[in-house]
């Protein structure tokens, strides 16, 4: 099946829109299509003109748009589209899902687990990378080694708030890196490692691993690779995945007496 | 910039000088920091300390004012040492001979004095910089806003054609351009002395298919300057004043004067976004749009012509400040201005300039073309030189440092040297208006060193004055160890403490007619 | 679309940074016809999906309430709104009479590195053609 035929489909069910990508003078942006507007929907889904798809869909329930949207998924939009559900940041059942599989040479750049969505529509799948090279690089050095590592990525950070502006599970009103109790205002770089470590924090029982954070960082600073580790924790830690699926409770969000740490339990 | 941005990431040596990159422009910072990461060594000249001297293999703090002091010592070593590219200089060069005999006066240890870098630090960095293959130069206003910035410029060209550092991948003399289309704006004409494309207003082949085109005669004299506007305002000479999308009243030097000029003129329009400070002053203000309201082109500092595109309508009666252009021209009584959109004022343009002429919207497309781009099959270009010069070879000039220029006056022992910071913009109209950047840097603050900062009582926070023979003005201390001593460093964004009240715009670069806003003598008081 | 999303709409429009001279290319989010945020434009030759603070919340200013609706007619800082047409007749007479009085180099134009090239070209000509003066710059300097 092609996007177009789906979204030719999902128009037919009743949804009132569809976000997917539309070609235009050499780049793809994303777009809400209407039904009459199906055929400039791109075919394809550029591997490398990715946007964070589940946010969008946020901020336009956000705005105020009360009907069914269709939207075109990879494995990782999908992902964030069940983290904001569980969140309850968007109405999960308003959505109709194009699922896109990606492609080998994709899911290699991003040494994705799951480099496709629950129902694939378009594409076919591959299997995915269980382990990822890059964390086990930095994993191999030394401590001292590690944190220096670390320390000179933080410090080349252009405080452009990419990172946080591009996620697509970042939502919050009030943001911690924006409290000047935890980050001084104005100064580049942000005061390190807080500024990073805050994020890597939220992002331990978030991260969808799109890795757009990376991607957009001017700095080139591998976030991607530091939420990974910090998933990794959590997954070991708690057995939880973000995203996987719309039942599993985030146990940061909810420490209480089901929640064990290895030292022992908590008491709500 | 002679060659483009991207080109930064694979440059062996990058020479970076005025210019605090992570804040003024951050996404070049990003890929001077790739280089880095892949090897480069980044050489810094700048008295403050700045973000990216922390990444830096040799940050080399000169006395402010003595550029032209440093890049002549660094020249006389590559040329001592015979690290200089003689087949370069040989085979694309001329007067040589000339700059080597000028370089005599340049000794280390004399330098050294009158710079502040040490002897040793000065020739290692001469010789890390002539021995690597590929060399660029990236400068800022930190070079340009002196009133010696065109020698200073005319310096650092001597340096990179000294060692062949010119029409090549990751070379060349790149200045960033501080606003969106500065340099478009240059392109177009909107200069005294030339119309599109640099041609001369007092060359008559130039000026001649310009009076073809437009059948009309146009004026051969070259006009005045901005601030050689003011000071005609002020002496009456000019009566009706048009500005259009500027904020003279904060970002001109010496703002008294500034306000005297305005307020002098018989009419003055001001067709802004915003109730400027300076449309304040106007007889009639017009309500102009921004970028997100209009079609157009901007072109950035590596000379990539690039398309904006309208995406809202403007407010109320707010016009596209083309349209409003049209209908005065009109009104005025002037034929041949009807435009139907921006992309016809665009082939107008292509028309009658040279490098913009194989240039059309569609070409443009998302991705832009570099000047030169003069036929509609040629690909832009990359980087500048190549295979010549515009003259054919490239002209060394003479360049001599003049200490008169780094004198401070009795009873104003500091420097102060005014700038920009990462998360403001120039007069602040735009960026003070957005919530995420008035938060981080709220209001303006003078930067003095620990040791000054004790010696004159004054702790961070505390409010001081700022005195300079042109005015002062009162502001919070922020102490860091930033600044030197005898250095103070002022942001000239914020309108309730316009650091520009404190320049003085009577003495002028000779040919860039720009005042020294890096170096005026001041002194701190508390407040 | 059902009757309740009748004026429902969200595009991204590609476009260039109006904050420094890197010129980095950016989308305008757009949801019903208001600019709602700033994403990166990938695949930009300069910025390849990166934007600086200043670009990403470049959309702020944009609907401020101090924006200018209307032409203004006034001195020393007491303004009147007037009709726009009303406006450019000032201004156009204004020009007219200094030309006739004094000359063309009574006048002067600054022209602007905000505005875009095709609105300094045609400063440019309103200044030498129209007018016939080549008293014309902008802040480069600055």
């Amino acid at each position: 099946m092609s996007i177009r035929e789906k979204a030719r489909q999902l128009f037919a069910e009743g949804v009132d829109g569809v976000l997917a990508f539309k070609r235009t003078d050499g780049v793809c942006i994303p777009h809400l299509f209407t039904k009459t507007e199906v055929e400039e929907i791109c075919k394809d889904v550029p591997a490398d003109q990715r946007y964070p798809v589940a946010g969008i869909v946020r901020r336009i329930f956000l705005s105020g748009l009360a009907g069914k949207i269709g939207v075109v998924a990879r494995g990782c939009d999908e992902r964030a589209l069940i983290e904001l559900g569980k969140q309850g940041q968007i109405d999960f059942d308003l959505l109709s899902i194009i699922g896109v599989a990606c492609s080998e040479e994709q899911a290699r750049y991003c040494e994705c687990s799951k480099p496709y969505p629950s129902r694939i529509d378009v594409g076919s799948r591959f299997e995915g990378i269980s382990v990822s090279e890059k964390v086990r690089a930095v994993e191999s050095m030394e401590g001292d080694e590690r944190l220096a590592y670390w320390l000179a990525q933080f410090a080349s950070c252009l405080k452009c708030m990419g990172c946080r502006n591009i996620c697509p599970v970042c939502y919050c009103v009030e943001c911690s890196l924006e409290d000047e109790n935890l980050v001084r205002r104005g100064s580049v770089p942000p005061d390190w490692p807080v500024f990073h470590l805050l994020r890597a924090v939220d992002m331990a029982s978030r991260c969808i691993d799109c890795g757009l954070c990376e991607e957009s960082c001017p700095s080139g600073i591998p976030l991607r690779t530091l939420y990974k580790k910090a998933t990794e924790i959590v997954k070991e830690l708690f057995d939880y995945e973000p995203g996987a699926d719309m039942t599993q409770r985030s146990p940061l969000g909810t420490i209480g007496d089901q929640s064990e740490l290895p030292g022992g339990a908590f008491e709500a | 910039m002679t060659n483009s941005i991207g080109e930064l990431s694979d440059a062996d040596v990058i020479l970076l000088t005025g210019s605090n990159t992570s804040e003024q422009h951050p996404v070049i910072a990003g890929k001077i920091l790739d280089a880095v990461r892949k090897g480069a060594k980044l050489l810094i000249f700048d008295p403050r300390i700045i973000h990216l001297t922390s990444f830096a293999h040799m940050h080399l703090r000169q006395k402010p004012g003595t550029d032209i002091v440093w890049i002549n010592a660094l020249m006389k070593v590559i040329i001592d040492e015979d690290l200089l590219d003689r087949e370069f200089v040989n085979s694309r060069t001329e007067g040589f001979e000339e700059l080597s005999r000028s370089l005599e006066n340049y000794s280390l240890e004399r330098a050294a004095e009158i710079c502040g870098i040490e002897a040793s630090d000065l020739r290692e960095a001469a010789r890390i910089f002539a021995m690597a293959d590929k060399a660029s130069i990236v400068y800022c206003m930190g070079i340009t806003q002196h009133v010696f910035g065109t020698r200073n410029v005319l310096a650092l060209a001597n340096l990179a054609l000294l060692t062949g550092n010119v029409g090549r991948l990751s070379t060349g003399v790149n200045p960033l351009r501080g606003q969106n289309n500065v340099q478009g704006a240059c392109d177009v004409g909107a200069l005294p002395n030339v119309l599109t494309g640099y041609q001369k207003v007092d060359d008559d082949v130039a000026r001649g298919n310009f009076e073809s085109a437009y059948g009309k005669k146009l004026p051969s004299k070259p006009g005045l300057t901005l601030i050689e506007i003011m000071n005609a305002c002020l002496e009456g000479k000019i009566k009706f004043l048009y500005i259009m999308g500027e904020n003279p009243m904060i970002t001109e030097p010496d703002l008294k004067h500034v306000e005297e000029a305005l307020s002098a003129v018989d009419f003055l329009v001001v067709q802004d976004i915003f109730l400027t400070e300076t449309a304040r002053l106007a007889h009639v203000v017009l309500p102009g749009s921004c970028w997100a309201e209009k079609d157009g082109t901007f072109t950035n500092t590596e000379r990539r012509v690039q398309r904006i595109r309208k995406a809202i309508d403007p407010p109320g009666d707010a016009r596209l400040d083309w349209q409003i252009i049209c209908d005065i021209a009109k009104a005025f009584g002037s034929d041949y201005f009807e435009y139907s959109s921006a992309e016809e004022i665009f082939d107008e343009i292509a028309k009658l300039t040279p490098s913009y002429s194989g240039m059309s919207y569609q070409r443009l497309s998302t991705q832009g073309l570099q000047w030169p781009c003069p036929s509609v099959d040629h690909p832009g270009t990359v980087y500048l030189h190549e295979t010549g010069f515009a003259r054919g070879k490239g002209l060394f000039s003479v360049v001599e440092y003049d200490p008169e220029s780094q004198k401070l006056e009795e009873h104003y022992p500091f420097v102060l040297m005014t700038g920009r910071v990462g998360f403001q913009y120039h007069s602040g109209t735009m960026s003070r208006r957005s919530r995420a950047l008035a938060r981080e840097v709220p209001e303006a603050y003078v930067e003095i060193s620990p040791q000054d900062a004790a010696r004159l009582g004054i702790s961070d926070r505390d409010k001081v004055k700022v005195v300079s023979p042109n005015g002062e003005l009162t502001v919070r201390a922020f102490v860091t160890e930033r600044v030197r001593p005898g250095e103070i460093f002022i942001p000239f964004h914020f309108s309730e403490a316009p650091a520009n009240i404190l320049i003085n715009s009577r003495e002028l670069d000779p040919q860039s007619k720009i005042t020294s806003m890096k170096f005026c003598p001041a002194r701190i008081e508390k407040a | 679309m059902s009757d309740k999303n009748l004026d429902f709409s969200y595009t991204t429009v590609p476009t260039i940074c109006p904050y420094c001279g890197t010129g980095c290319g950016m989308l305008l989010e757009v949801i019903g016809g208001k600019i709602s945020g700033v994403l990166p434009m990938k695949g930009h030759p300069v910025s390849d999906g990166c934007l600086c603070l200043k670009g990403w919340t470049a959309h702020e200013f944009v609907s401020s309430p101090d924006r200018l609706a209307r032409a203004l007619v006034g001195k020393d800082g007491d303004f009147k709104e007037v009709g726009y047409t009303e406006a450019v007749a000032l201004v156009a007479d204004a020009m007219r009479e200094t030309v006739e009085n004094h000359g063309p180099d009574s006048c002067a134009f600054v022209a602007s590195a905000r505005c875009t090239n095709e609105e300094n070209y045609l400063m440019s000509k309103l200044a030498r053609f129209a007018v016939g003066t080549n008293n014309i710059d902008h802040c480069a300097r600055l």
